[in-house]
């Protein structure tokens, strides 16, 4: 018993133990952080996959729905701060519509940032199953409008966003190991730490579905 | 009573805890109606309490990067913040999501003798262990008061905390190093990145004479446990008295430069109107700014909040806190009229010149009245709060004497 206590002490003393997690309450282990999908997406309406597209690569929507009300002319300034001087590849002729958009946003009341989401709400949409098959036409046009700018046309993650990632956006080509659910999952709920976001709020279940189908021509 | 800790002998604790009940709020009443919100009072206000990891429920602002807010009624509880309850606010979105702590090292490099490469077991064995008590408090605390408003983040009042930070002083690794003669100042880089290549990577400098100071830690610990990674694990910056913007979590890299910092985040970001108000009228374009440095003096009201009732007609004892940048406060003023009349208000026990300072006052307020209550805190080289709220386009800086409004039954 002496002994062991001795041991505890000598291993404290050198400062072995330290930086393992601490012991006692903690939730999980000090070294690890998973942190949570965004709660909301950007509400549905025109410009609303701009701000899907270059808002939600660096943050969660909340940044815009907690703003007090501003002018168009200041969400201008603040489209071409974020382009300008956080290197958001926002082209020229989207910031004005992107503007026009988060005006809209920055009205609504209540603030969407002030509900509860449920994660799976989408899940619930009568006649909108889990999985089902897809269309890959339609899942092509999609992929198109929403993913293509980082992912790339081939979906390599060549795309010219894709590339300017850190990480880099990934190639779709490899995802032919992973479960539609894993593939549903993660365009749901996006990927934490990295800049895919979450499109449950953008694409219904049946959307996400034709995309999923387009995804499969190109990961057999 | 001595002189360390002045404000409160075993009498007058025995009144104050007759006399709390009768008019304080208990801790299930200044926390939220609800469980699952907090409503700030300004608009668009309204944050939802989730728990992060390693935290218990706060109030979300944004989740992605993560920036949590402490509910107001955890200052009352506590002179030292809980370590779960502590705020967060991240710049950038990639932030490593697992340390390992075999591999991580601090390098000290740029201009030195010689660059250094410390794992966390060499940090934590070959140099003096300093604990320090301080009040960390982010730049844009209480933005969200500012009229009228202005974008950034929208906080209340609670983007602050109080602990104690333990760690070993960055002069110690500066010194082992060996700064060279031309050595200006010295910048700071944590292990989060931006998720676009364009965005600047989240670095802070501070003068070489102010990363010098004694007080300034490379810290591992608050109150006695290693940092939660929201804070900053496995080290972060621990500069007493200056804002939190210069505290960088994660801290893996330390340059000392010969020149000034020229990274966005110093040059144009965090930067003040340099006029000695840095204040001005609102819509009136910055000229000449500078960057943010120390914390103005404060103080709040903890156990009463905006729009109560309390019963009339009974002794009430007011509990608050004050802290500034480090002179340590001299005294805090009470007023229940607005400020037309003060009275001193009894400081709690001294943790330190960078800590929070506990106080409180009593008074007996009439039945079926409206009270504006306000305190005024006052440091040792005699700076007071601001009497009216100074404004600026990012909303830095806020230290007017607030005011809480109740009634009596």
């Amino acid at each position: 018993m002496r002994v062991c206590m001795f041991c505890i002490v000598f291993l404290w003393g050198t400062g072995l133990a330290w930086g393992l997690p601490a012991t006692g309450d903690d939730r999980e282990p000090a070294s690890i952080l998973t942190l949570p999908a965004d709660p909301i997406s950007f509400q549905p309406g025109p410009g609303s996959d701009l701000a899907s597209r270059y808002c939600l690569m660096c943050h969660s929507a909340e940044y815009v729905y907690m703003q007090p009300p501003h002018s168009r002319e200041h969400w201008m300034e603040i489209v071409n701060k974020m382009k300008t001087t956080f290197g958001c590849p926002i082209s020229n002729e989207d910031m004005g519509p992107l503007a026009d958009y988060l005006v809209t946003q920055n009205s609504l009341q209540p603030s969407p940032s002030a509900q509860h989401v449920q994660r799976d709400d989408w899940m619930e949409t009568p006649g909108q199953p889990l999985t089902q098959s897809g269309d890959p036409q339609k899942g092509k046009a999609i992929y198109e409008r929403h993913c293509v700018t980082c992912h790339g046309p081939g979906g390599k993650g060549d795309g010219p966003i894709g590339q300017a990632l850190i990480p880099p956006a990934a190639n779709l080509t490899f995802l032919g190991k992973q479960s539609d659910q894993t593939i549903l999952d993660t365009l749901r709920n996006g990927r934490p730490g990295t800049a895919m976001p979450a499109w449950k709020n953008d694409l219904n279940a049946l959307e996400l579905n034709h995309l999923l189908s387009f995804l499969r021509t190109l990961a057999p | 009573m001595n002189e360390k800790n002045p404000g409160i002998d075993r009498r007058q604790l025995l009144k104050t805890s007759l006399a709390l009940g009768l008019c304080a709020l208990t801790p299930s009443e200044l926390r939220a109606n609800d469980d699952s919100t907090v409503t700030l009072p300004f608009e668009r206000g309204r944050r939802p309490l989730v728990a992060f990891p390693q935290k218990r429920p706060l109030m979300v602002m944004t989740t992605r990067p993560p920036q949590l807010e402490t509910p107001f009624h955890i200052f009352n509880e506590d002179i030292f913040t809980p370590n779960d309850a502590f705020f967060v606010r991240w710049h950038l979105a990639n932030i490593p999501q697992e340390i390992d702590v075999n591999t991580f090292r601090l390098t000290i490099r740029g201009r030195v003798n010689q660059s250094l490469s410390l794992s966390l077991h060499e940090l934590h064995t070959q140099f003096e262990q300093i604990e320090i008590a301080a009040v960390c408090q982010c730049a844009g605390n209480s933005r969200g008061f500012f009229q009228p408003r202005v974008p950034g983040g929208q906080w209340g009042n609670g983007a602050m905390g109080n602990a104690n930070w333990k760690g070993i002083r960055l002069r110690d690794l500066l010194h082992r190093a060996g700064i060279t003669g031309d050595a200006v100042q010295v910048r700071f880089d944590g292990l989060d990145q931006p998720v676009a290549q364009a965005t600047p990577d989240f670095r802070k400098s501070l003068p070489l004479n102010d990363a010098l100071q004694e007080e300034v830690l490379v810290a591992h610990s608050m109150n006695g446990k290693a940092l939660p990674m929201l804070n900053g694990y496995p080290l972060r910056l621990v500069a007493p008295g200056w804002y939190a913007t210069y505290w960088v979590k994660m801290l893996n890299d330390i340059e000392v430069l010969n020149q000034a910092d020229q990274n966005f985040w110093t040059t144009q970001a965090y930067r003040l109107p340099a006029d000695p108000c840095h204040c001005v009228k609102p819509g009136e374009a910055l000229t000449n700014t500078v960057p943010i440095g120390k914390l103005p003096v404060r103080s709040f009201i903890t156990n009463l909040e905006e729009g109560r009732t309390i019963p009339g007609g009974e002794p009430c004892t007011i509990k608050g806190i004050a802290f500034d940048q480090g002179y340590g406060i001299d005294r805090v003023l009470f007023s229940v009229d607005g400020g037309q009349q003060w009275q001193s208000a009894r400081l709690g026990k001294d943790f330190g010149d960078f800590s929070f300072r506990s106080w409180e006052a009593q008074f007996i307020p009439k039945p079926g009245h409206a009270y504006a209550l306000q305190s005024l805190a006052i440091n040792r080289i005699g700076e007071s709060q601001r009497f009216s709220a100074r404004w600026n386009p990012s909303g830095y800086l806020r230290n007017v004497i607030e005011t809480v409004n109740i009634q009596t039954s």
